[in-house]
């Protein structure tokens, strides 16, 4: 079937088949295989994309019930010369990343928190990460960056 | 292999539901049923996205009832003002949901028809006597959700009924109500055991509303009535507490007999209904 | 102590991983992430019985099923597919008999992924069942069912490894002269790696009739060398690629060699590009775990807490194939007494076949298992005996001078007493401890707990040690690396960057490090053991010291004075006249003369020995050490336990780059805090229960708490700038110092691992009925999607928005 939507600001039509999921649609069908998978069940979040502003797992929603939205994959996360942004240069200077794999996942994860709440404590940084499995970091250094990136948006607004 | 189709009001959800050619079943978050495709081969031939549809997106309050519509997630339960004040147990339970991914997608009604005999949605529903609200080709039927969830994974809904919303009346002024969650880790978990609970306090200082809901204990989730009968009229105290919280590990053992995780159950249940009931009654925070 | 004192100018210095900035950006490539033109899609029959002969596998029904392109037996390899070290004991595909749920019997190439599975599905495959082993304490009797390979020395044929010792004195009568004896035993379960990334693997066929193959697995030369063996073709036809690897642990050794090969032999036969990418399912039940592992032990002191003796015994359940457990064992038999001095002591422990899955390398290699339990024998002892956990330990714990209980002298680079005095101090250990000692009956009660550990750096005297690396100066002044030790997310790529930076006197920047190749790198054992700090960056050390020779050389002639006389302001050269000449100038000077801008660097590690006939020896080279406080809060009604901080000091030497040492440190814990109390593989009748991560549960950033952690640079003569390692010791300590602040809240003592709900609040475990569905459902999960022709289906309308952030 015909689906169409809106992936990091781009308006884009696919013919897919309706039974696969938006994270399929994503890697096999627009080659954007930056958004991974883990575990195709809900439990790792290495497939977290933001949809319609909220953040989602995209092995867990059908293809065609994104037809209509907004989708923001870790492709349309960058600074305007299409290097890092904020919070993807903390996570290389606070040693957020090893192997990377849940990488892609965390920065969305972190995105949608400050999209919400400008303000997190630590603790909240962590609740917004729950989602998101990490086996390499511990998480600590993950929430620095994010920590950190809330408090350098804080200082451009304020 | 199956398709799926979006309906935009509950009529043509209904009417899709029921096409005779196509074997239908309602889409809302996808969090149970996309995981369940992956484990083997569907049940249906079509699912019918129900997610989007305006009148079951619904949260607020109609009389002294409270509205909820069935599509709502738990993000919006989170968020809603009203049910922060007339619903603390759904409230605390919708946070315990999985992890933030789950609780944008996950609604309450996928919670009610899945009817996991380990949901954290259903046991404040009951404990809150709400009553889920059913569109068909018939028309309407409404059945409390104690009544609609008949076992584990086993629901009293017929093919083709749509759950559209649930309402259920506000609690008295001076009742509160809560949800403790027991689970292996602190997010992303199955519920080991999980309670909601409320209750409130009559003029004289002695309790005159009470109700206790035990999940992932029964095979038929009900409110724990032995519990409650022994609390009305009694002053709170910590030891009450204590007292109904043995009566709850009595009561699931009497009802589901001695099972491998009763040892274990039997002890936490008692814990988690103490102190479940501490905090309904303001003994501790 | 010795600390490392010469000034360092990239070394030791805040850096950034060299491969962040991809990751970062969604760019790195991991396997399910390659486009090959015509690839074709694998996958493999498993196994659905623990242990069953073969009686019949008919293939040609699966040849018929449309898109299926080409299915392979073990017939296909070279001698069946044998390998496996240290004991070659495995098959590429099954011959002749399955020995765990999960094995793989034959694999099928085709078009889509679809049709693979209608291929494997088609398989006529029959299995008839045999009397299968499931308990490793009786895998020795004389009546136990044959899982192990047969064998003619007359020993059980499910011994799998030899008994692996630690002699020192006369352990029984010493014991027999102690005033207090404690005897205990303890039990730890199977870890999943839990990498994120699941396994794949992607062989293309090359036009010379070779193979190159991109698989993300440890040790690339040990891939290529039984794909050579198992394919019958020379070692310069198969070319070996590691590409980004998403997590690794020790798990990504043998299931990645056995993919690898039965893809590279179905590239071979369709001569098209074919990939195999596991689900997680699929990943949970075939792949390897770190063993189960069942022990005794009993320690003897005096009544001043004076330990003198120790006695060990240990069984490891390794499952269906040896893997790299033998050496597993061996480690858990150097450890088992722990870090301390003894009289006397006594330690056996092996590893028996079973048909529970199988047990592979896992970080710690043994010593999470064996430190559990002597850490909290040792917490035992102090409770006993009214004296303080840490004083008791820094009364007994292993000190410069001291010789270990196998009779190694410990001559250097010791930080064990600095380690543990330093966590008491800043975990405020003293006031906490005696806080919670007065705790009056809450529901919720807190606890703190220590536990100390050592750790031998690299292979030991498991097999040679050495490493080799290269540098070049490229056209466009780049600096161009390979090791032949890799980096799954470790951080070694940045680790070595540095050290190359440092000898070269160039800026990290300028330099690149090639992807793990095996036509390219040079063969340096395997990337295991903590072993590539030290033994890589030695090599790549050496190898920037050649090139740097050749560079003053270059530099002395351009500006007419002795290398001697050189000195270096940032990348520039000057010379007696005082004038800065830049880096290039240089370079462009050493071409001229026709000097060749590339070296080589091996390091070799200082021999050592090992007795294994009578326990004794120098088994590891040197050690790193490391103390760990735990506090925790457990709800006595529930058994419900969370840790709420964890402080850890290790010793590894100098430190080369902060924040990955740092990052090693927090995953390693986080890892350990898993095992401690939710990680849980339960291997019933031989049927793996958990098979997705909703029931496999690892830590998530709500069950971390926060970890405060510190280094000790106790410096390591033979170690680049004095570095010893840390990815495989700080997972160690972490169970045992939890369990160890459990007891200190609850009066009572968990010995099996992991301390889950059940066994912190009734002392015992609760299992579920078996079943043999999860992995059922596992091997038969349909995959509905595949990757599509580039640009066909796609339709884009105009750009709207573009960048999201300034
Ligand atoms: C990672 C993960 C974590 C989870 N954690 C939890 C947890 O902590 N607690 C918990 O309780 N659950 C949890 N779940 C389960 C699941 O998220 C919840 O049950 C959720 O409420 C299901 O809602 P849904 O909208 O996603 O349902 P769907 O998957 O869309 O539907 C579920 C079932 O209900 C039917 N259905 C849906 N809506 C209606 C309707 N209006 N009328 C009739 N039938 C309907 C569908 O046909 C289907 O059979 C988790 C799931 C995942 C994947
Ligand atoms: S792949 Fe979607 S949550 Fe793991
Ligand atoms: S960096 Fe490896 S899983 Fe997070």
């Amino acid at each position: 079937m015909l689906i169409q939507l809106t992936v990091n600001g781009e308006t884009i039509a696919v013919e897919a088949p309706p039974d696969i999921t938006l994270l399929d649609l994503l890697r096999d069908y627009l080659n954007l295989t930056g958004t991974k998978e883990g575990c195709a069940v809900g439990e790792c979040g290495a497939c977290s994309v933001i949809m319609d502003g909220r953040l989602v797992n995209s092995c867990l929603v059908l293809a065609p019930q994104a037809d209509g939205s907004e989708i923001v994959t870790i492709e349309g996360i960058h600074a305007p010369d299409g290097g890092p942004n904020d919070l993807q240069q903390n996570f290389i200077d606070y040693g957020a990343v090893q192997c990377g794999i849940c990488i892609p996942g965390m920065i969305m994860a972190g995105e949608a928190l400050l999209m919400h709440n400008p303000h997190p404590t630590r603790q909240e940084i962590r609740m917004a990460l729950a989602g998101n499995l990490c086996r390499c970091t511990g998480y600590q250094q993950i929430v620095d960056a994010i920590e950190a990136t809330a408090k350098q948006r804080q200082g451009e607004m304020g | 292999m199956f398709d799926y189709i979006r309906a935009k009001s509950i009529d043509e959800a209904v009417a899709l539901l029921n096409d005779p050619h196509c074997v239908s079943r309602p889409l809302a978050g996808g969090t149970d049923v996309l995981v369940q495709v992956r484990h083997g081969p569907p049940s249906f031939q079509r699912l019918v996205d129900i997610s989007r549809v305006p009148e079951m997106k619904i949260i607020e309050q109609r009389g002294d009832e409270i509205y909820i519509g069935a599509a709502v997630t738990y993000t919006e339960i989170i968020e809603s003002r009203l049910l922060q004040e007339t619903a603390t147990c759904l409230v605390e339970a919708s946070r315990l949901v999985g992890g933030p991914a789950i609780a944008n997608a996950g609604t309450l009604g996928g919670n009610v028809a899945n009817a996991a005999a380990c949901a954290d949605g259903t046991p404040p529903l009951v404990c809150l006597d709400a009553v889920a609200h059913i569109r068909s080709l018939n028309g309407w039927r409404a059945a409390p959700v104690a009544e609609l969830i008949t076992g584990p994974h086993q629901t009293a809904l017929h093919r083709g009924e749509l759950i559209t919303h649930f309402t259920f009346p506000i609690l008295p002024s001076s009742a509160r109500s809560v949800f403790l969650k027991l689970g292996r880790r602190n997010a992303q978990a199955i519920a080991r055991l999980n309670v909601a609970a409320a209750g409130g306090l009559g003029a004289d200082g002695r309790i005159n509303f009470a109700r206790v809901v035990p999940g992932s204990t029964l095979s038929h989730l009900r409110r724990f009535v032995e519990v409650e009968t022994l609390l009305i009229g009694e002053a709170p105290s910590t030891e009450l507490c204590e007292t109904a919280g043995a009566e709850a590990g009595r009561v699931m053992v009497e009802a589901t007999g001695r099972r491998w995780s009763t040892e274990y159950k039997e002890i936490a249940l008692h814990g988690l209904v103490a102190c479940a009931l501490r905090r309904v009654f303001h003994l501790e925070n | 102590m010795s600390h490392f004192t010469q000034p360092t100018e990239y070394v030791g210095r805040p850096a950034r991983r060299v491969d962040a900035l991809d990751k970062v950006m969604g760019r790195a490539k991991y396997i399910a992430d390659y486009r090959v033109p015509g690839m074709l899609h694998a996958r493999c029959l498993r196994s659905t019985l623990p242990h069953a002969r073969i009686v019949r596998l008919d293939v040609t029904p699966a040849l018929k099923v449309p898109g299926v392109r080409a299915v392979i037996t073990s017939e296909d390899f070279v001698d069946h597919g044998l390998y496996g070290f240290p004991v070659k004991d495995k098959y590429m595909l099954a011959y002749q008999k399955v020995r765990y749920v999960g094995e793989p019997i034959a694999a099928v190439a085709a078009d889509t992924p679809q049709a693979a599975l209608a291929g494997v599905q088609a398989i006529v495959c029959e299995l008839e069942p045999l009397p299968a082993l499931f308990d490793a304490e009786r895998a020795l009797d004389p009546d136990a069912p044959q899982v192990g390979p047969d064998r003619t020395d007359g020993r059980h044929p499910n011994l799998k490894s030899d008994h692996m010792l630690v002699c020192k004195g006369d352990a029984e009568s010493e014991l027999a002269d102690c005033p207090i004896v404690l005897d205990r035993r303890y039990f730890t379960d199977w870890q999943e790696h839990a990498y994120i990334e699941p396994e794949g693997v992607l062989a293309i066929p090359t036009p010379e009739g070779g193979i190159l193959v991109y698989a993300p697995n440890q040790s690339p030369f040990i891939n290529q060398g039984n794909l050579a063996m198992t394919l019958g073709l020379p070692h310069n036809l198969v070319r070996v690629i590691q590409p980004t690897v998403g997590g690794s642990f020790g798990g990504k050794d043998d299931i990645i060699y056995e993919s690898s090969a039965q893809v590279a032999k179905l590239a071979l036969i369709t001569g098209r590009p074919v990939r195999m990418v596991f689900s997680r399912e699929e990943s949970l039940v075939a792949s390897y775990k770190r063993d189960a592992m069942h022990m005794h032990i009993r320690l003897g002191a005096d009544r001043d807490g004076t330990l003198r003796a120790c006695w060990f015994r240990g069984i490891l359940d390794s499952g269906a194939y040896a893997s790299e457990t033998p050496f597993t064992a061996w480690r858990a038999s150097i450890h088992a007494m722990g870090a301390y001095r003894y009289k006397a002591c006594d330690v056996d422990v092996y590893c028996v076949y079973t048909n529970n899955g199988y047990a592979g390398a896992f970080r710690g290699f043994g010593n999470p298992e064996v430190c559990f339990a002597v850490e909290q024998t040792v917490d035992e002892l102090a409770d006993m005996l009214g004296i303080d956990p840490i004083d008791l330990r820094l009364k007994n714990c292993l000190r410069l001078g001291d010789e270990t209980a196998h009779g190694q002298k410990l001559t250097e680079s010791m930080g064990l007493v600095e380690c543990l005095t330093t966590v008491r101090r800043i975990s405020d250990w003293d006031r906490k401890r005696a806080e919670y000692s007065r705790q009056t009956d809450t529901d919720k009660r807190r606890g703190i707990g220590v536990a100390i550990m050592y750790h031998g750096m690299s292979l030991g005297a498991e097999g040679a040690d050495y490493a080799g690396a290269t540098i070049a100066v490229l056209p466009d002044y780049s600096v161009d690396l390979t090791s032949g030790l890799t980096d799954y997310g470790t951080g070694s790529r940045t680790v070595f960057t540095l050290i190359a930076a440092e000898e070269l006197g160039v800026r990290p920047e300028r330099i690149r490090i090639q992807r793990p190749d095996t036509n390219t790198a040079i063969e340096s054992g395997p990337t295991v053991a903590s072993r590539t700090t030290v033994l890589g960056g030695n090599a790549m050390r050496a190898a920037a010291r050649n090139l740097r020779q050749t560079l003053d050389l270059a530099a002395a002639d351009l500006l007419r004075c002795d290398p001697q006389q050189l000195i270096r302001v940032g990348e520039a050269y000057v010379g007696p006249d005082e004038e800065a000449v830049a880096w290039e100038k240089i370079v462009d000077h050493a071409r001229e003369m026709g000097l060749i801008l590339s070296a080589h660097g091996k390091w070799e590690a200082p021999k050592i020995v090992w007795d294994h006939h009578h326990g004794r020896g120098t088994p590891y080279m040197a050690y790193v050490y490391g103390a760990q406080v735990a506090e925790v809060e457990v709800n006595m009604r529930t058994g419900s336990t969370q840790v709420l901080h964890i402080w850890a000091v290790h010793d590894i030497g100098k430190v080369i780059f902060p924040q990955g040492a740092y990052g090693q440190l927090y995953g390693g814990i986080t890892q350990g805090l898993g095992y401690a109390l939710i990680e849980q593989i339960s291997y019933r009748n031989g049927y793996i229960q958990e098979t997705n991560f909703e029931s496999y549960l690892i830590p998530t950033s709500v069950d971390v708490p926060e970890i405060t952690a510190q280094f000790v640079e106790s410096a390591y003569s033979y170690g680049p700038y004095g570095a010893k390692n840390i990815a495989e010791p700080s997972l160690v300590p972490t169970a045992p110092a939890i369990a160890n602040a459990i007891a200190h809240a609850t009066g009572r003592r968990v010995r099996e691992l992991p301390m889950n709900l059940e066994r912190v609040l009734l002392g015992h475990d609760l299992q579920p009925p078996a079943s043999t569905k999860p992995a059922q459902i596992a091997l038969s999960i349909a995959p509905r999607s595949m990757p599509q022709p580039a640009g066909q289906s796609v339709v884009r309308h105009a750009a709207a928005t573009n960048g999201r952030r300034s």
